[in-house]
C-alpha cells in the first residue's frame, strides 16, 4: 500500500514535470515569434511553475514560497513597461543572491 | 441593456476566473456574435471550437503560455485555409477571424464573462490535441470564464486619432 502511494506520487510528479515542459517547449517555439521581453518573462513564469510543483510534493522551502508569491505579484508588470518589469526583476536577483549567501 | 460603447469601453482582458462553469447558452451566444461578424467576400473563413471539458482545457493550457489560469472554456478561433484561399490572398482572412473574435469578446463582456484573446499558444501541438485537419489553421484562443479579478482600464492613445489629414 506504502509503495502503491509513493508509485502514485511519483507519476504524479513525472506528470507535472512533463506538463512544465510542454510549456518550456511550447514558450521555446513561440519566443522565436514574440516580442523580446516575453522571453524573461516566460523564464520568470517557468521558475513560479516549478516552485509550484516543488511546492506540491512538499519540497519547496519557505524562501522559495515566498518568492514564488513575489514572482505572481509582480509578473504582470511586463505589461507596464520594460523599466517595471525590469525593476521587478532586479528585486527577485536581490532576494536570491542574499538567500545564495546564506546556503 | 449596456450601449455599445459602454461594452466597448469595459471590457477588460480577463486572465483570473472563478471556478464556475458557463452556461452552454451563453457559449452558443458568443459563437452567435462570431458568425456575425462581416468578412471579405462574406467568405467567412473560419471554424470556432467550443472546448468545455476540463481534461481538454488543461492540456490546451500547457501548450500555451499565454494562458496563466484554467478558464472554464476555451474558444479555439481557426481559419479554413481552403476557403481562405478563395479570396485570392488568403492573408486577408486574418482581418475576418480578427472581427469575428473582437465580437465574441464584446458578446462575452455582456453576457457578464470575462475572456481575453491569447496568440501565445503552440499551433502544432493544438492542431494535434483537436484533431484539426491540415487545412484548419488554429491562429487564436479566446478563453472565457466568469472573472476573478477586475483590472483597471489601462491608458488610451487619443493622439492617434486624425481629421482629413494626418498631424
Amino acid at each position: 500500500m506504502v509503495k502503491d502511494m509513493a508509485k502514485d506520487e511519483d507519476k504524479d510528479l513525472k506528470d507535472d514535470l512533463f506538463e512544465l515542459f510542454c510549456f518550456m517547449l511550447s514558450s521555446a517555439r513561440g519566443l522565436m515569434d514574440e516580442p523580446k521581453v516575453y522571453g524573461p518573462f516566460r523564464i520568470v513564469d517557468s521558475v513560479s511553475r516549478l516552485i509550484s510543483i516543488l511546492e506540491k510534493h512538499q519540497l519547496a522551502d519557505d524562501f522559495l514560497v515566498r518568492e514564488k508569491k513575489k514572482i505572481e505579484e509582480g509578473k504582470y508588470s511586463v505589461m507596464d513597461g520594460e523599466d517595471k518589469f525590469r525593476e521587478f526583476l532586479d528585486g527577485l536577483m536581490v532576494d536570491f543572491a542574499e538567500e545564495l549567501k546564506k546556503r | 441593456m449596456s450601449s455599445i460603447f459602454d461594452v466597448i469601453k469595459k471590457r477588460r482582458s480577463i486572465r483570473r476566473f472563478q471556478r464556475k462553469t458557463v452556461e452552454d447558452e451563453k457559449i452558443r451566444q458568443i459563437l452567435n456574435a462570431a458568425i456575425w461578424a462581416p468578412s471579405a467576400g462574406n467568405l467567412q473563413p473560419w471554424v470556432f471550437i467550443a472546448v468545455r471539458e476540463q481534461k481538454s482545457i488543461e492540456k490546451i493550457k500547457v501548450m500555451s503560455p499565454g494562458i496563466f489560469d484554467i478558464p472554464a472554456a476555451i474558444i479555439v478561433v481557426c481559419r479554413d485555409m481552403k476557403i481562405a484561399e478563395k479570396a485570392g490572398n488568403p492573408e486577408l482572412s486574418i482581418f475576418d477571424i480578427a472581427m469575428a473574435s473582437q465580437n465574441m469578446l464584446l458578446m462575452a463582456y455582456e453576457l457578464g464573462l470575462g475572456s481575453c484573446p491569447v496568440k501565445s499558444f503552440n499551433q502544432k501541438a493544438i492542431q494535434v490535441l483537436l484533431d484539426l485537419p491540415e487545412h484548419i489553421a488554429p491562429e487564436l484562443l479566446v478563453t472565457l470564464g466568469y472573472p476573478a479579478e477586475e483590472p483597471s482600464p489601462r491608458e488610451r492613445r487619443d493622439e492617434v486619432i486624425f481629421f482629413e489629414k494626418y498631424g
